[in-house]
């Protein structure tokens, strides 16, 4: 119950490019009644310097999760994905992929990278509220992760 | 008077001698020609027979002279130790030499794989008959033409080699032929893959803009629904609809190219252990429809199991869509082997089929039913077509309006692996 404990909302990285999607989530998580605080990365450069707390992003929260798009332009999901994983400060945030992509080879890839689940986007906009609300309650109310 | 008949005497005697000598000259004189003439008819009929020997042996000489240069193919005569012995006129136009110059040359100078008679001789498995091997002859110039080479060997009383006789016939066009067909199955399955490949990009890509579509229309009937006119509903409605219909057909369309793109290599795969596991995957579906499935023991074939697995579902998800509403439904799925194949047919009791239509229904998208509980995009049968045409079958429907359907595939029998009980 780390939000619990912290007394604060739950803090979400979502890296994502596609405003679409970005506003998709948002209104998602709306429809879903979460509460949360959503930070968003437009790509994969971002969101290496938002988890780093570089330049502007020296305050930023440390997110109790990360939606992570595969396609991203400067850096792809994939390489942020490995540099997270590879990073002693970051690597135990959970790692949600959410991508559109079906492809057994970006699954696989993803797993041994470490990622700690792999979500395809639904098509249809109830179950993408399923989605987003099964992700947070999991990672964030379900699962026991360390105290940082 | 005794003189006179005693001279008289004399006389007779000395005529009488005479005319013996006469006679006998006479006689031995015939004799003779007689004799001569025999000997002059039997010298002569001798020659008479020299003439006609020489006469049938220059008649049978030209007359295979003619054969052989009337002959479109080459003709080569070779010794024992591959010396060219004889060629025809075809082979001298063929290979551009002389015939003076082809003539005691080895025959390797002109295959162009250079081997000699023995070598033939053991590629025809020393048969004598060396039949239709696919080389080719050097020209003079150097060039390589296509030949179809056939021989046999010549032998003595005593059975020994005395050479052999080849002919080689030209196929270059039908080399260019073959290429040429090769060539262009080799593109056409190239086309195909590409087809194939587009309409998986195509599809998969449209996934991304659908996917805006069609949650945004949601998101607008979700949270505007009742805010806004009748009017707005009712296009918010469509579009949602749309959008829906959109989703479910790209979905299809991405499962039926994926057939031809993502399929597996083919195993040995147990039909039986897949159509069970099929029939648990589609559980709820059978039990709500209330179907009595039964089924022969399915044979072990080489094949993608997904795709089979995926084969006998569309198959029984069909006899259910389409079952009779007054009756029990009944589904059975039978085997017979048939040459080289096994006949698997998903027989049903459903409203079955006009005979009109057996083509048109394992078209995509080719549906014969409206809206309603039959609703369905029109690919699960074209789905069906496709993985059984990847294996090597081919698939149709045996059916009457009110009486059942009968849906038969065929696979090829797994030669290694055929028990079947």
């Amino acid at each position: 119950m780390n939000n619990e404990s912290r007394g604060s909302l739950v803090e979400i990285l979502l890296v994502e490019d596609n405003p679409g999607d970005i506003r998709l989530t948002e209104e998602a998580m709306k429809e879903g009644k979460m509460r949360n605080n959503l930070s968003v990365a437009r790509d994969g450069v971002e969101a290496m310097a938002f988890l780093r707390r570089e330049g502007e992003y020296a305050d930023a929260p440390r997110p109790d999760v990360i939606l992570l798009d595969l396609n991203l332009p400067k850096k792809d999901g994939r390489s942020v994905l490995a540099e997270i994983k590879a990073d002693p400060t970051l690597r135990r945030i959970p790692v949600v992929i959410l991508t559109s992509s079906k492809a057994e080879e970006d699954i696989l890839n993803s797993y041994d990278l470490h990622a700690n689940c792999y979500v395809t986007k639904p098509g249809d906009l109830e179950q993408f509220i399923e989605v987003v609300k099964s992700v947070e309650d999991f990672w964030v109310q379900i699962v026991k992760l360390p105290q940082e | 008077m005794s003189e006179p008949v005693g001279a008289g005497d004399g006389l007779g005697a000395q005529v009488k001698t005479y005319l013996f000598g006469l006679f006998v000259l006479v006689l031995l004189f015939c004799l003779y020609v007689l004799q001569s003439s025999a000997h002059s008819r039997k010298l002569r009929s001798q020659l008479l027979e020299t003439r006609e020997d020489l006469i049938s042996t220059t008649v049978s000489k030209s007359y295979v002279e003619n054969i052989l240069r009337s002959m479109a193919e080459t003709l080569m005569v070779i010794d024992p130790d591959g010396t060219i012995q004889r060629v025809n006129q075809a082979a001298t136009n063929m290979l551009g030499y002389e015939r003076v110059e082809l003539v005691g040359r080895p025959v390797g100078d002109v295959l162009a794989d250079g081997v000699g008679v023995l070598s033939l001789l053991k590629r025809s498995g020393l048969n004598d008959v060396l039949r239709s091997i696919d080389t080719s002859v050097v020209t003079k110039d150097g060039r390589h033409v296509a030949v179809s080479l056939s021989g046999s060997v010549m032998r003595d009383d005593d059975g020994g080699i005395q050479g052999m006789v080849c002919v080689a016939q030209d196929i270059t066009e039908r080399k260019r032929a073959q290429e040429m067909l090769e060539q262009r199955t080799h593109e056409l399955a190239r086309s195909n893959d590409e087809l194939e490949q587009f309409a998986w990009v195509a599809s998969h890509d449209l996934q991304e803009p659908l996917r805006m579509v069609a949650s945004y229309t949601q998101l607008l009937s979700r949270r505007y629904k009742g805010k806004l006119d009748s009017d707005a509903d009712e296009f918010i409605e469509f579009a949602v609809d749309g959008a829906a219909r959109m989703r479910r057909l790209i979905n299809d369309l991405l499962e039926f190219s994926r057939v031809g793109t993502h399929g597996k290599d083919f195993e040995t795969t147990d039909c039986e252990a897949i159509y069970e596991r099929t029939l648990v995957d589609l559980g709820g579906l059978v039990e709500d429809s209330g179907a009595l499935v039964t089924h022969d023991r399915l044979p072990t074939v080489m094949g993608d199991g997904t795709q089979l697995g995926q084969l006998f579902q569309n198959l029984i998800v069909n006899a259910i869509k389409f079952r009779r509403d007054d009756e029990q439904l009944t589904i059975h799925v039978g085997v017979e082997r048939q040459d080289g194949n096994w006949v698997i047919g998903v027989r049903d009791n459903g409203i079955g089929i006009d005979p009109q239509y057996a083509e048109r229904i394992f078209i995509v998208f080719q549906r014969l039913h409206g809206k309603g509980h039959r609703a369905g995009t029109g690919i699960g049968l074209a789905i069906c077509k496709k993985i059984v045409e990847r294996h090597g079958g081919r698939i149709w429907v045996e059916s009457l309006p009110g009486e059942g359907s009968t849906f038969y595939f065929t696979l090829p029998v797994n030669e290694e692996n055929s028990s079947h009980e």
